[in-house]
């Protein structure tokens, strides 16, 4: 995953996003032993793609989901 | 997200969406944090847009103008719709402001139509939005619940569409937004696009808001669990409910413009509009009071106190001052404009005198009194004297005006009226007749959140178990900062269970939620009048007792708005007084006047002076009783000294022991001459001995030592008392010592009279308010001394009031030789009454029978004091029944008819004859039966009485109230076990809340051991001996004044124990200290001056394996009861305590 210095993804892999659709915060289970803090955005890629991928802040880590 | 908030020298955005705390429950912020952080963000103006209320639009509107601020007024409303939506609607113009008030009062209207007038969820109808849209501006509302957003949400962008159109019919393209929302969520950037397009369409600009729920992000966890709390549901639960982000805390304008950076036309017009909305609150409102107008009123009111002056001080030495004060109190009020304010207090002090005699009826023996009494610093006023708001001579008493009245105050002066329970429970409403429903209402409060109800709500909220939760909630102090919190959290559950996350987020957000506002009450007795509509100025909305409404600000609100404020306050000590007049007209045929007890009764000061003083008004606290004995009144004077001494303001202003010390060093040397700090503060200062006592004396040494002008010293005054402001008090303090200094004062003597101002700090009470009461107090200790039997009866049935719950009472009574006998269905009324004493002879050998068995109340010598008049104390053939409405559970109207259908047609004679006439219904008579109140209808006590009711035909309760049966008596009840003298204890306390025979510790006693002493015997025990006591915990109080010092007061059976437990000790038995119902304490013996205390070293849990440790109650009353501070801390028990807890009578009287 590449991104912005604003945390912005600018490719998936290996393919470039086109424009940012949606772009929304989840920050719950403050409570919990697993607080969860993921920065969400809808991507539409070069080619063709919908996709939703977040970043989970606890691990650093990308994921892709359907959108 | 995530990016620094940043200032810019031209802000790009103004925020025009914003919920403080009163959008209850949903805001997590108070006004003040929101106008403090939009100062340091560098925001030029900030609106305040709370849920369907002004509630904090004026503490807002202040606390903005202190930071710079520019206020806008507005709110987020609810409209009436198949699926209701929110309207932004801000204030542009006063037209506006009339509008909103009226639409917000409008949505609230019916929101108690419901039996149990519990509040529901305010909305009013587009209809009435569209009709009173003048001088607002609509923004068409947020972004999950808005008119538009909310419809294009639910898949309605047709509705939407048209909404937006009535909407712009409405409020035209000046004042109608399309309003851009960007909190974060999935459709954001789709449903801005669509709002915009539509704003297009429509031909309106649209403006962006940020919907902002707290002002800093540490806040964004408590708005999680508020939004839980609000639902009543754990925050998984409410996961659908909540914001799902921090997005909406207060960002700075350069966040905000980039957050809409798809929408920059949108930032700019918030900018644009902010600029239109410049109504002000704090200056527009164009309150007046009725009467302000009356061009006659200074005539008519000078008429009617010279003609009232001339008839009460006719033929008297202070006729001459009497004259010349009244004529200067005129000319100040003429130059204030006042006449028609004493005018109208005057005319409302009539319709109190009429609403009394309704009350009391034209026989009764309270007819003599007036209808109620004055407190506060009116009572220094001369025409408050004579127009009859206040009862206290003020030229015989020499109060000083200044206070209440001088040429320089600011605001109208405050003029407090206490009224017996009773007569203002109809007061209230009448004034609602005689000034018009739309011109008076009540003034509002905001009870916020404390310790224990923050550890509650929160607890819940958090999903942690109830039992965990209880426990901590009653020993957590949330004041001593996170650490203690923890620890405290650690002693109630373990460690390992302190350290888990969901226990360590209810530390940090019972830290942030103390003082947060959690929903509107209403105020004692506050309430307001106005000339013009009163909903044109603020909101109106019904209160939870029918006939009552309250006005959405509380008393600083109404107070910074100008508005005259009357308070009609429910005192429950001039209640009992009343009810004794009328229990001493029915037991003795005497109507006592009690403005004609003699004011130097002998007997009442010696009781005084000994601290006897169980029930009597004001001078019954532990504190109290610790003070008496070392004060030694003497007189009304002392005693006005007295009330006023054990405040936070003497204490801290370090006044009690000077006071203390100089008094007797004049008993014991009438020469000794009283220090002063400076000689031009003897004057002000001498009847208090050189120690700052009363508010007055702030006022009076800042004039005498620094020169202050009354104004200047009244302001002064207020810097201290209410939300203190450093800054204003620092420059205070400046003025008052340059001005001492140029008098001629030792900058060390100013600076060290400054010093005990500021620790006053207006935290005690002014001299005429503690007169006032000081009269109360004496009266309330007469009737003690003189008829004791009708003053325990008033006071139980006046409960709940005072220091001390029944259980107490009646225990220190008993101890007096005052029977108390218990509920029984052939004698007791519904409430407590009395009663002659069959076969008793002197109080030496009183006893009092209990449930069958005889329980000598007297069985130890009790104080060993010889008595002035040698009299016996109580009248020996009196004692009082506990009424049948004492019983726990019992429904009052089945009480009455049992006790109607007794005096219409005889006593009861069994148990069947009770179940067939009595009209109560099973329940109600099993609790009887519990209560002991069955006991004379059978042999076999209240065991065998259960048993036979559960054979006997009762009556079944049917809609139209009890389906009679026959009187078919039950068999007899087969052998049952007498119940053991621990059940018996706990019987009483499940039933009535409180033991009329063995005290626990009695039951206690021969396991503890020889060397635990009697409270009796510290009476002679050495002073700084080592002595161990036990008891069962009345109170405990760990005062702000005290440095960490706890005082626990005991009761053994013979009396009460003072502990003090000084700070390590507390460390050591924080638990035990905060927790357990009964203690056994070692420690040294401290005499002084007659006040005896034990200074622990060490304290344990009084335990033993058969101890039901549910029948012994944690008592901890509220602070101030009479004078009507918040007290959300007061809670119930907890559930298993509950059904045992002493003090309830059953009618939902405690806690009214």
């Amino acid at each position: 995953m590449q991104t912005r210095v604003d945390g912005v993804p600018l490719a998936v892999g290996s393919v470039a996003v086109e424009s940012v659709r949606e772009e929304w915060l989840v920050e719950d289970r403050w409570w919990t032993p697993q607080p969860l803090r993921r920065r969400y955005f809808e991507l539409v890629l070069a080619d063709g793609r919908d996709v939703v991928v977040f970043e989970a802040e606890d691990s650093a880590s990308w994921f892709l989901q359907r959108a | 997200m995530g990016r620094p908030d940043s200032h810019s020298a031209s802000p790009p955005y103004v925020e025009l969406h914003c919920h403080s705390a009163f959008s209850f429950l949903d805001g997590a912020s108070d006004p003040g944090e929101l106008a403090a952080a939009a100062a340091e963000l560098g925001y030029p103006a900030l609106a305040l847009t709370d849920h369907d209320g002004l509630w904090g639009a004026m503490e807002f509107a202040q606390a903005c103008k202190g930071f710079g601020v520019r206020p806008i007024v507005g709110a987020e409303v609810t409209v009436t719709a198949a699926e209701p939506f929110h309207l932004t609607l801000l204030v542009e113009d006063a037209a506006g402001y009339r509008n909103l008030c009226r639409l917000l009062t409008k949505a609230h209207e019916h929101t108690r139509d419901n039996p149990q007038r519990e509040a529901g969820q305010p909305s009013v109808a587009l209809e009435e939005v569209e009709r009173l849209s003048e001088g607002l501006v609509c923004l068409s509302g947020c972004a999950g619940d808005g008119a538009l957003a909310g419809r294009w949400e639910r898949g309605e962008p047709g509705e939407a569409e048209g909404l937006g159109r009535r909407l712009l019919a409405a409020f035209g393209r000046e004042r109608f937004r399309v309003e851009l929302q960007r909190p974060y969520w999935r459709r954001d950037r789709t449903r801005n696009r669509w709002l915009a397009s539509l704003a297009e369409r429509l031909g309106v600009s649209s403006v962006a808001t940020g919907d902002v729920h707290c002002h800093d992000r540490r806040r964004s966890r408590l708005q999680d669990a508020f939004v839980a709390v609000r639902l009543g549901a754990t925050l998984e639960e409410s996961e659908p409910l909540r914001r799902g982000n921090s997005a909406s805390v207060l960002r700075s304008p350069a966040t905000m413009a980039e957050r809409f950076r798809d929408h920059p036309e949108a930032v700019t017009e918030s900018v644009r509009l902010a600029e239109r909305l410049r109504f002000d609150l704090t200056s527009e409102l164009g309150y007046r009071y009725p009467g302000a107008d009356d061009l006659d009123a200074d005539r008519r009111l000078a008429e009617l106190c010279r003609e009232l002056l001339e008839d009460r001080y006719a033929g008297r030495r202070e006729q001459g001052e009497a004259r010349g004060r009244l004529e200067e109190e005129l000319r100040i009020i003429r130059s204030l404009r006042l006449s028609g304010f004493f005018l109208l207090h005057r005319d409302m002090l009539e319709l109190a005198r009429e609403v009394a005699a309704e009350v009391r009826g034209p026989d009764s023996a309270r007819s003599v009194l007036p209808p109620g009494r004055g407190r506060g610093s009116s009572v220094s006023s001369i025409v408050c004297y004579l127009t009859g708001l206040s009862h206290v001579d003020p030229v015989k008493a020499g109060l000083f005006a200044g206070r209440f009245l001088n040429e320089e105050i600011s605001a109208v002066p405050d003029i407090d009226l206490d009224f017996p329970r009773d007569i203002r429970e109809k007061l209230i409403p009448r004034v609602h007749e005689r000034y018009g429903t739309d011109r008076s209402a009540l003034v509002a409060a905001f009870p916020t959140y404390r310790p224990r109800g923050a550890v509650r709500d929160l607890g819940k909220a958090l999903g942690l178990p109830p039992g965990e939760i209880e426990r901590v909630a009653r020993m957590v102090d949330f004041y001593g900062g996170p650490q203690a919190i923890e620890r405290d959290v650690a002693a109630a559950i373990g460690d390992r269970r302190a350290a888990s996350v969901r226990w360590r987020r209810l530390v940090e957000l019972g830290c942030e939620a103390l003082g947060l506002p959690r929903h509107a009450s209403q105020h004692p007795g506050g309430m307001v009048l106005s000339t013009q509509p009163l909903v044109e100025i603020c909101p109106v909305v019904p209160a939870a007792m029918e006939g009552r409404q309250i006005a959405q600000w509380d008393k600083d609100s109404c107070a910074d708005a100008g508005f005259l404020k009357i308070d009609l306050l429910g005192l429950g000590m001039l209640s009992a007084v009343e009810r004794c007049v009328e229990e001493v007209a029915r037991t003795r045929g005497e109507r006592l006047d009690l403005s004609r007890i003699p004011l130097d009764d002998h007997r009442t000061y010696e009781a005084i002076r000994r601290a006897e003083t169980t029930g009597v008004f004001q001078i019954e606290s532990r504190a109290q009783m610790q003070m008496l004995p070392r004060t030694l009144p003497q007189n009304l004077d002392d005693l006005t000294v007295q009330v006023a001494l054990v405040r936070p303001g003497p204490i801290q202003g370090g006044a009690v022991h000077p006071y203390i010390e100089r008094r007797r060093m004049l008993r014991e040397c009438p020469r000794y001459e009283v220090p002063y700090e400076h000689p031009s503060l003897r004057p002000v200062l001498e009847e208090t001995l050189g120690a700052i006592v009363f508010q007055e004396q702030v006022i009076e040494v800042s004039m005498a030592l620094a020169g202050f002008g009354a104004g200047e010293a009244e302001g002064l005054r207020r810097a201290m008392s209410r939300k203190r402001s450093e800054a204003a008090i620092l420059a205070y303090r400046e003025r008052f010592i340059d001005g001492a200094v140029g008098r001629g004062v030792r900058r060390a003597v100013a600076e060290s009279v400054f010093a005990q101002i500021e620790g006053f700090s207006g935290f005690g009470f002014p001299k005429a308010h503690s007169a006032a009461f000081a009269l109360l107090a004496y009266q309330s200790a007469w009737l003690r001394e003189h008829r004791g039997p009708e003053f325990l009866c008033s006071l139980l049935n006046e409960q709940p009031m005072g220091f001390y719950p029944p259980d107490a009472l009646v225990h220190e009574a008993q101890r007096r030789g005052i029977s108390v006998l218990p509920p029984d269905v052939n004698r007791s009324q519904v409430l407590c009454h009395v009663e002659g004493l069959e076969g008793c002879g002197t109080s030496s050998s009183l006893a009092t029978r209990s449930g069958g068995r005889t329980v000598s109340v007297l069985s130890r010598d009790r104080s060993g004091a010889k008595r002035s008049d040698d009299a016996p104390h109580p009248l020996p053939t009196l004692g009082v029944r506990v009424g049948l409405g004492y019983v726990n559970g019992v429904v009052e109207d089945e009480m009455k008819a049992l006790v109607a259908e007794r005096e219409s047609n005889g006593s009861y004679r069994g148990i069947a004859d009770l179940a067939s006439r009595s009209g109560a219904g099973r329940d109600g008579l099993e609790r009887l039966a519990w209560a002991g109140a069955l006991d004379q209808l059978g042999p076999g006590g209240r065991r065998a009485a259960l048993w036979r009711l559960g054979t006997a035909p009762g009556g079944q309760r049917i809609p139209a109230g009890t389906q009679l049966s026959l009187s078919l008596e039950p068999p007899a009840a087969p052998e049952l076990p007498e119940l053991g003298r621990w059940e018996w204890v706990l019987a009483d306390y499940r039933s009535t809340g409180m033991t009329l025979g063995d005290h626990p510790m009695e039951l206690l006693r021969d396991e503890l051991g020889p060397g635990v002493a009697l409270s009796l015997d510290l009476k002679r025990m050495p002073d700084g001996g080592a002595v161990e006591v036990a008891g069962m915990v009345v109170a405990r109080q760990r005062p702000a004044t005290a440095k960490g010092v706890v005082f626990m007061l005991l009761e053994d059976e013979s009396g009460t124990i003072n502990l003090v437990v000084p700070p390590p000790v507390f460390e050591r038995h924080r638990v035990e200290v905060r927790t357990a119902p009964l203690v056994r304490a070692s420690g040294r013996l401290e005499r002084r001056q007659g006040a005896i205390n034990v200074v622990v070293s060490h304290l344990a849990r009084l335990e033993r394996p058969d101890l039901p440790l549910a029948e012994v109650r944690h008592i901890e009353p509220p602070i101030g009861r009479e004078t009507g501070r918040e007290r959300s801390d007061w809670e119930p028990l907890p559930e298993e305590l509950a059904a045992v807890a002493p003090a309830a009578h059953s009618f939902g009287r405690r806690g009214r």
